[in-house]
């Protein structure tokens, strides 16, 4: 058997405050974008709790071993405050969380990254983009977004999934609400079943020029923005999307233990892993070391592993970097790894490289709206209103 | 040979701790330089077209756009022209006009639009080239017309 890295910062409390610093100051940086704003006594607050909350989360990851956990708090945190957030500012910007036919010709529905998926083909065909927003102004333009998704799906391929993006919490935090599964076999064959999606959704986006995902699937335009109902095809587009968020991101993840929305259904997740090929980030299984107990596989919740990925030592490409089969296995022969590099060796080394950018990517989206969240929910409490 | 591999595997690492924090610091700067490539334009589907031409009277600017046939490859064999109405200071309440969008001496259609009741009145002059109403709302500061057209070269 190979030397056990004799690295770690497991149980140290002096090696895990010494790693925690620069995360403490990238997270200052981030949460305050440089210039703090301490005008009022909610800004001072709502900065000290996040600022306290994110670096805890970082440090109890580092002192602890436990990855998704810690994580997961986090990740469920910004994609419920970023909700709340958006809703709000959607409501003062507009009077109501629905757009029309003048938000639609005026450009200004803001880009998300699922969008990534609909306008490739287009961009080839017809050198433009099929999305009714921004190119570079307002909130959320279609250039500012489609760096943050090149530049984060090539540092951290799928882990985008489960650091970075602000919807995956929903479903997250809702395969945690029960201690058992009440639905336990799921044929693996599913996991792919969000690269049929993906297929779909891109040539139904190029033949028809519209985000056709975006038009009829998105189960998170229920807890973002949709098209005022106005005739009986935005009815029924309507019944869609909240019927998907019910079935997909809320009841079966709390039925089955996993992410259903984000494993089997979602384009961007299909994109991003094959990202995940071209990444140097990736978890590998120490055969020597594993027992073929297969709890990994019973925790992962993206169905990413199965017995066959177990014996040849690694999950599928859908593999969200999660931590969570890292969490479950007793024997700790599952571990983050650099590709290129040995399995069993310099463990904590690829640990760290591959969580500072992950954390950071978590901070990021956290701390800004998790900031205003926390100044929206005092001033619920104080004035009874968010707006 | 391990080591020729490690040692990429590595830096690479490396450039992904940086790049993260890079990404969001240089965001703007990214943004702006990747809105340079030529492809990086709305879709005319959604930002209506270029304008064609522009007819200013007393009370009213009216930009009439380029009609769009949009399709995957090539065009399609309907599609819409927009008109946009912009008032002076604020749009007049009734905005009644004949538009002649391809400029050829015939008025293609008529519309009736009272302003307050968002009530669009339309009537088809020319059949020949208009299909229906599209789209009629106001939009931010000024009112936005689109009317199914058919494709002439189709």
């Amino acid at each position: 058997m190979e030397k056990t890295p004799t690295f770690t910062t497991e149980k140290s409390i002096w090696k895990s405050t010494l790693l925690l610093i620069p995360m403490t100051l990238l997270t200052f940086i981030f949460i305050t974008g440089g210039n703090p704003n301490f005008s009022s006594v909610s800004n001072i607050v709502a900065f000290l709790i996040t600022f306290l909350f994110l670096n805890y989360l970082f440090f109890m990851i580092l002192y602890t071993g436990k990855t998704d956990r810690y994580r997961a708090a986090g990740f469920i945190a910004m994609s419920l405050f970023f909700a709340l957030v958006f809703i709000v500012n959607l409501i003062k910007a507009r009077g109501s969380m629905s757009f029309n036919d003048g938000t639609l010709l005026s450009c200004e529905i803001p880009f998300c990254h699922i969008v990534t998926t609909m306008i490739i083909i287009p961009i080839v065909f017809t050198q433009s983009i099929i999305f009714p927003g921004s190119i570079l102004e307002g909130f959320a333009s279609i250039g500012s977004m489609l760096v943050i998704v090149i530049g984060v799906s090539l540092a951290l391929g799928r882990g985008f999934c489960s650091w970075g993006c602000f919807y995956g919490g929903w479903d997250d935090g809702a395969s945690r609400i029960l201690k058992k599964p009440k639905i336990r076999k799921i044929n693996p064959v599913f996991r792919w079943a969000s690269f049929a999606v993906l297929i779909l959704v891109a040539l139904g986006a190029a033949m028809t020029l519209s985000p056709t995902y975006c038009d009829w699937l998105c189960p998170f335009k229920t807890v973002t923005e949709y098209e005022k109902v106005t005739s009986f095809t935005i009815l029924l587009k309507t019944i869609v999307f909240v019927s998907l968020f019910a079935g997909l991101v809320i009841i079966l993840p709390i039925l089955t233990k996993k992410r259903i929305q984000c494993a089997t259904f979602c384009p961007m997740g299909a994109l991003c892993a094959l990202t995940n090929k071209v990444n140097v980030y990736d978890l590998r299984i120490d055969k020597e070391k594993c027992t073929n107990c297969m709890k990994c596989v019973k925790a992962c919740p993206t169905m990413s592993l199965d017995k066959i990925d177990v014996e040849n030592g690694k999950p599928s490409i859908t593999c969200m970097k999660c931590g969570k089969c890292i969490d479950a296995c007793s024997t700790n022969a599952i571990n983050y790894h650099l590709k290129g590099t040995q399995v069993n060796k310099n463990l904590t080394w690829a640990r760290m490289l591959f969580l500072f950018p992950a954390f950071t990517l978590l901070v990021i989206f956290t701390g800004g709206t998790m900031q205003q969240g926390i100044v929206l929910l005092i001033q619920l409490f104080t004035t009874g209103s968010l707006f | 040979m391990k080591t020729l591999r490690t040692i990429p595997a590595y830096l690479w690492a490396v450039i992904c701790v940086l790049l993260i924090p890079a990404t969001f610091i240089g965001n703007d700067g990214f943004a702006k330089q990747l809105a340079k490539l030529p492809f990086m334009k709305i879709n005319p589907i959604y930002s209506g077209g270029e304008v064609a031409r522009i007819i200013q009277d007393s009370t009213l600017k009216i930009s009439i756009n380029k009609p769009v046939f949009a399709a995957l490859i090539g065009e399609s064999s309907k599609g819409f022209v927009q008109i946009k109405f912009e008032g002076d200071s604020l749009l007049p309440e009734i905005i009644s006009r004949e538009i002649d969008f391809d400029n050829d001496g015939v008025q293609d259609f008529k519309l009736a639009i009272n302003t307050k009741t968002n009530n669009t009145q339309f009537e088809v002059l020319n059949k020949k080239d208009v299909i229906d109403l599209g789209v009629s709302t106001m939009v931010n500061d000024y009112w936005i017309v689109r009317v199914e057209v058919r494709n002439p070269g189709k």
